[in-house]
């Protein structure tokens, strides 16, 4: 390539260089994302500030409590060690839902509006599962602690199913209208607001359903009763939503 | 022999400097247009081992095959028929011989002159 003479040297020179630029447009093309930028302003940095000390916070409680626990087990005695971990069974049942739980709460009752004739034959209306699941998972995101529908209690893996043209929840059939729905928070004021701005209601009562809330201090949900099947459970560590 | 990848190297820069992008919608184009572009330089500089370069071919080559190939692109979007898919193929096939026919001159170069260090008096 010696014998170039200087002429084609500085055209090939040139394609090179257009070479090299539509290599380098091409490249950059070709990894060009959109650019993520950090649009928000001050207050919904703060925002997000503040919600990450609340998690923080939260983190921090949950390592005292455990770390409280632990030392509880440290403690000589046989006997203090079977109370604390008896406790802690106590604590993880009412957290999953196998046992009883008290406390303040709302209870909504649903009712049949009016009866509607039709054809001779009375209309009762029946509560559908997605109106169910829409009411619960409403209640979930307002910060139920424990929620129980007639005399079942709803936990996290409770199935509410049609079955021919019933609903059932936790495989048992559900009672006829009327029914009660309780849910335990720690502010069921505040709840009882929220239930009553829902959306809710007005589906309700599209399906001529009643619906009344009301707050009460003490109410009392019943336990789980059926073995809990969490063999294909996985660990979320997505954060809950709601209040508490 | 150093010239025109200084200049290669220039051109990257200079591409990387004006931040341009190409839209969506044309990164066909410019994909087979490169493609071309790779295969005209590897042709010249096959031809250049043959002893059989000519600058006004590979001039005119350079850019005619770059601009077919982007016709092609424009024709295949037209028709909604891959047929840039046929641009790729054949240059890349042409690549691929080309680097093989270069690579096998520089061997033989290479050969030829060892056996001319080994004895000179040849």
């Amino acid at each position: 390539m010696i014998f170039l003479s200087k002429r084609t040297k500085w055209l090939m020179s040139l394609i090179f260089a257009l070479v090299g630029f539509m290599l380098a447009i091409q490249f950059q093309t070709a990894s060009s994302e959109p650019e993520l930028r950090d649009t928000r302003d001050q207050w919904e940095i703060r925002q997000a500030l503040q919600e990450q000390q609340k998690l923080q916070q939260e983190l921090l409680e949950q390592i005292a409590q455990a770390d409280r626990t632990l030392e509880e087990y440290g403690e000589v005695s046989d006997a203090e060690k079977l109370e604390t971990l008896k406790s802690s069974i106590h604590q993880l049942e009412q957290e999953a839902g196998l046992a009883e739980l008290e406390g303040s709460g709302v209870i909504i009752t649903l009712a049949p509006i009016f009866q509607e004739w039709e054809e001779g034959a009375p209309a009762y209306p029946t509560v559908s599962p997605s109106l169910l699941t829409h009411l619960i998972n409403e209640l979930n995101t307002f910060g139920a602690a424990g929620i129980g529908v007639g005399e079942e209690r709803f936990i996290s893996i409770s199935p509410v199913r049609n079955v021919n043209g019933e609903t059932y929840i936790n495989n048992r059939p559900m009672p006829p209208l009327p029914i009660t729905i309780k849910a335990i928070t720690s502010n069921p004021k505040k709840m009882m607001d929220y239930v009553n701005a829902s959306r809710s209601r007005d589906m309700f009562a599209l399906d001529q359903i009643a619906m009344e809330v009301e707050a009460e201090q003490h109410i009392e949900l019943p336990g789980y009763e059926d073995n809990l099947q969490i063999d294909v459970l996985e660990l979320d560590s997505s954060k809950e939503t709601g209040e508490d | 022999m150093w010239l025109p990848f200084v200049f290669l190297i220039i051109g990257v820069i200079l591409g990387l400097l004006t931040d341009l992008r190409v839209p969506d919608a044309y990164t066909d184009y410019l994909t087979i247009a490169v493609l071309a572009a790779f295969d005209t330089l590897l042709g010249g500089i096959r031809a250049q081992l043959e002893k059989k370069f000519d600058d006004i071919v590979f001039l005119t080559g350079f850019f005619t095959n770059v601009s077919l190939a982007a016709l092609l692109a424009f024709l295949g979007v037209q028709l909604g028929i891959d047929l840039y898919l046929a641009a790729v193929f054949a240059f890349g096939v042409r690549l691929f011989q080309n680097i093989a026919i270069i690579r096998r001159h520089l061997i033989t170069q290479t050969i030829n002159s060892r056996k001319l260090k080994k004895n000179p008096e040849k």
